[in-house]
């Protein structure tokens, strides 16, 4: 057998077991209890169509551009919603950010900053959790949706 | 035809092994340094949030004691009940707006036992509204 007889087995073999190291099982999407409950939701589905964003929800044409963690933490895919994530942070404690619409989301940790998807349409909604556990949908200010959509700088 | 050195030094049985050794190198290298180069793609494009806007007390430490008493205050408690635990923090981080018209008031204390791990503490209002671990 020639040099590249055994050298492409060895090379696919690599690229293979590579691959698998870095493509484990997506982890289970993450539900929540919400403190607010309404007859339409994202994540239903009216006359056929998905209902992408509900009462709570602040809404912002990303136009396909990126979304970016607003600070280090965590992304999570949501068990219920339309394509929606949630991120949390030890840095702002109590406080959950549900993100839907989104397309290409980056589950894991992440960094301040660091693309955790993409979306047309982002609607988000902050959640802050109550004495019994419960997660409770309460009036955002910009400040992390600004840290959110920040473009990179030129 | 007789072949020059020259021509044998570059004939295909010599050239093959070191094409076939640097395909292999590069292959490796992209593999490797893919996720790097997706890291790169999405660099930040905001400054990390800084964590300590003003250190308060440079030996601040939690006990286990202390950290066992802090979890059985409930959530809306005040902030002097928790003073009253944890004493002053390390440090203050930048307050932030997370709600509408609430700022939100961030304090972060190490752990005696693990200083690697922090306490952050958030208050709203004067309110204790809750905590988490920071690992580093």
């Amino acid at each position: 057998m020639g040099f590249l007889g055994w050298v492409w087995p060895l090379v696919v073999g690599l690229l293979v077991s590579l691959g698998g190291c870095r493509h484990p099982e997506p982890p289970p999407a993450r539900q929540i209890v919400l403190e607010q409950s309404w007859e339409l939701e994202s994540g239903d589905r009216v006359a056929g169509l998905w209902v992408t964003g509900s009462l709570g929800d602040v809404s912002i044409a990303l136009n396909g551009g990126r979304l970016r963690a607003p600070f280090s933490g965590r992304v999570e895919l949501a068990a219920k919603g339309y394509r929606c994530i949630y991120f949390s942070t030890p840095d702002v404690p109590a406080y959950l950010f549900r993100f839907c619409g989104v397309t290409q989301p980056q589950a894991g940790s992440v960094q301040a900053g660091q693309v955790i998807g993409r979306g047309r349409h982002i609607h988000f909604a902050t959640l802050r959790r109550q004495p019994d556990g419960v997660w409770a949908i309460v009036e955002p200010s910009d400040h992390v949706l600004k840290q959110s959509l920040n473009q990179p700088l030129p | 035809m007789v072949s020059t050195p020259h021509s044998a030094a570059l004939s295909p049985e010599v050239i093959k092994p070191f094409l076939a050794g640097g395909l292999l190198l590069a292959l490796i290298g992209l593999v490797f340094d893919f996720q790097g180069a997706r890291q790169w793609w999405s660099a930040p494009g905001v400054a990390a949030t800084p964590s300590c806007e003003a250190i308060v007390r440079s030996d601040a430490q939690l006990s286990r004691e202390q950290l066992a008493k802090l979890l059985t205050v409930p959530e809306r408690g005040s902030k002097e009940t928790i003073r009253e635990i944890v004493a002053e923090p390390y440090c203050r981080m930048a307050s932030l707006p997370v709600r509408s018209g609430v700022t939100a008031e961030r304090e972060a204390y190490p752990l005696a036992f693990d200083p690697s791990t922090q306490l952050i503490i958030l208050y709203e209002n004067d309110e204790y509204a809750g905590y988490r671990f920071r690992f580093q």
